[in-house]
């Protein structure tokens, strides 16, 4: 999957949970500032983004995914572990250690 | 007149010990009742985000009960009829001396009965034979079998409800049981909270939630730290503490022992979010000030705190806010701690054995440590938080407690004067 197609379908998802259209929405925008989003909205969320990118996000990341590009930015790490240098070390072992 | 409302029994299940003289030897203590969680049998728990609970070791209900109301009654209600057990005991109430009709049963269960309901559920699912669904699954699953059965054991025939209001449940009990005595309604009220819900999917459904401890898994006596700068979710826990509550006429009537009075109590609701707190800590403070009021109390008469303090990041931080706006400078000298350093966070048994810790407190003038309390938070920074024993001679304290659906409770215990 590519960098775009994940911005892309990250988009989507908070377009879809946000009932807006996925052009209003903006790679700087703050979840919670600009899109509204309380701290319980963004579990819903990211348990939205979970599912789709078959991945598990640790709480310990959770307090750096603000905004629409983090989030993104995050879940292109968690999938290509290899190309990127990845911030947390051990949420890519349990991700190789699951496949 | 039902004058004023006593506490004359006191009884607990905890995972740091079962029975009163227990669990207050290990609180003073400062021991954590918090263990790794070795398994959820039949499958690991390689896939829980957290690993540790507070769980009740060795309890063995045949020990306590007869087999038939243990086979009947859910792992919390087996804690409250136990804990019920030890405070009537404790209070040396004999009901056959009692007018049953005047002695009540109010309980406090956030979760109830999920042990069975969740494997019953589960294989009805894996097997499709709904013949097989056990007799007693309705029973059991009902939140008020508690209530029921703790009534039926002792001919308790007064007023018998459930209060679910998830984590402040037994901090409503407290308070509605003390309300039925002054309203004149029952001499005595059996209160209880209880809860017992470390289960597959109630534990998953925590950490799906992202509210429970995860940075403690290898460390688990560490991870309940209320107040605490290094603190990042609660620990589950689970137990029931239960409090024989009546009017101060009736128990000097008895020559009872009595540990405190019950004086005041409020409850609101926020009105706000499923789950969290109003950010300003405003809705918070105006039920403390209520409880106070409803004591006939002001904010300068109170000189002990039963956090709520469930060791979440944003909770200790707004009840630390709401705390500051009630007391002002005061709030400082207040002796403060936290019971869920212990034991963990008990759910719906959480009001009552903060209850019990905040009776206690009175009673014996020792207020016992917050666990893991090493590194004072800027946002939760109160100068009465101790990582040891206090010794004060409580007059007025104020037990705190908050639960999701925007629901807050407070309620003042404090020294009985005649």
């Amino acid at each position: 999957m590519s960098d775009r197609t994940i911005t892309e379908n990250i988009i989507k998802a908070l377009a879809d949970y946000l009932r807006r259209n996925p052009e209003s929405i903006k790679p700087d925008h703050h979840l919670r500032d600009d899109l509204g989003l309380d701290s319980m909205a963004v579990i819903e969320l990211l348990y939205k983004i979970e599912e789709a990118f078959d991945i598990q996000i640790p709480d310990e990341d959770l307090v750096r995914l603000s905004t629409v590009a983090a989030v993104c930015e995050y879940v292109e790490h968690r999938l290509a572990p290899a190309k990127r240098p990845v911030a947390r070390s051990r949420t890519a072992k349990s991700r190789k250690k699951k496949k | 007149m039902p004058g004023q409302v006593v506490v004359t029994g006191l009884g607990i299940i905890s995972p740091i010990g079962i029975g009163v003289s227990e669990f207050w030897k290990a609180a003073l203590a400062g021991h954590s009742g918090v263990s790794t969680i070795t398994s959820f049998d039949p499958f690991p728990m390689d896939g829980y985000r957290s690993k540790v609970a507070g769980q009740v070791r060795g309890f063995s209900p045949e020990r306590y009960l007869d087999s038939v109301q243990a086979e009947r009654v859910d792992r919390y209600a087996q804690f409250a009829l136990v804990a019920a057990k030890e405070a009537l005991a404790d209070s040396g109430l004999h009901m056959a001396r009692e007018d049953p009709r005047r002695v009540g049963v109010i309980v406090g269960a956030g979760m109830g009965g999920m042990v069975m309901g969740e494997r019953e559920i589960t294989q009805l699912y894996q097997h499709q034979r709904p013949h097989r669904v056990h007799p007693n699954f309705i029973p059991v699953i009902t939140l008020n079998s508690a209530s029921g059965i703790v009534a039926m054991a002792h001919g308790a025939k007064g007023p018998n409800y459930t209060v679910s209001t998830a984590c402040s449940s037994s901090a409503h009990a407290l308070g509605q049981a003390m309300q039925c005595i002054k309203e004149g309604r029952a001499d005595v009220v059996i209160t209880v909270g209880a809860d017992a819900s470390i289960t597959p999917l109630v534990f998953a459904g925590f950490c799906s939630l992202r509210a429970l401890s995860t940075k403690y898994n290898d460390q688990p006596e560490r991870a309940s730290r209320p107040f605490d700068r290094l603190r990042d979710g609660f620990v589950m826990g689970e137990g029931a503490g239960a409090l024989v509550l009546e009017s101060s006429v009736h128990a000097k009537k008895r020559r009872a022992r009595i540990y405190a009075e019950v004086a005041g109590y409020a409850a609101t609701s926020e009105a706000y979010h499923m789950v969290i707190p109003r950010e300003d800590g405003e809705e918070i403070a105006t039920t403390m000030r209520l409880a106070i009021a409803d004591a006939g109390l002001t904010p300068a008469n109170i000189d002990y705190i039963n956090a709520h303090a469930t060791s979440t990041t944003i909770g200790d931080a707004v009840e630390t806010k709401a705390l500051r706006q009630v007391f002002r400078t005061r709030a400082d000298k207040l002796a403060i701690n936290a019971t869920k350093s212990l034991v963990g966070h008990t759910l719906g048994a959480a009001g009552a054995i903060g209850g019990i810790a905040t009776v206690l407190a009175i009673h014996t003038g020792q207020i016992h440590p917050t666990a893991n309390y090493e590194e004072p938070d800027p946002a939760c920074a109160l100068r009465g938080l101790s990582s040891s024993v206090q010794e004060r001679k409580v007059k007025a304290a104020l037990l705190n407690a908050f639960g999701f659906g925007s629901n807050n409770a407070a309620v003042v215990i404090k020294r009985y004067a005649a």
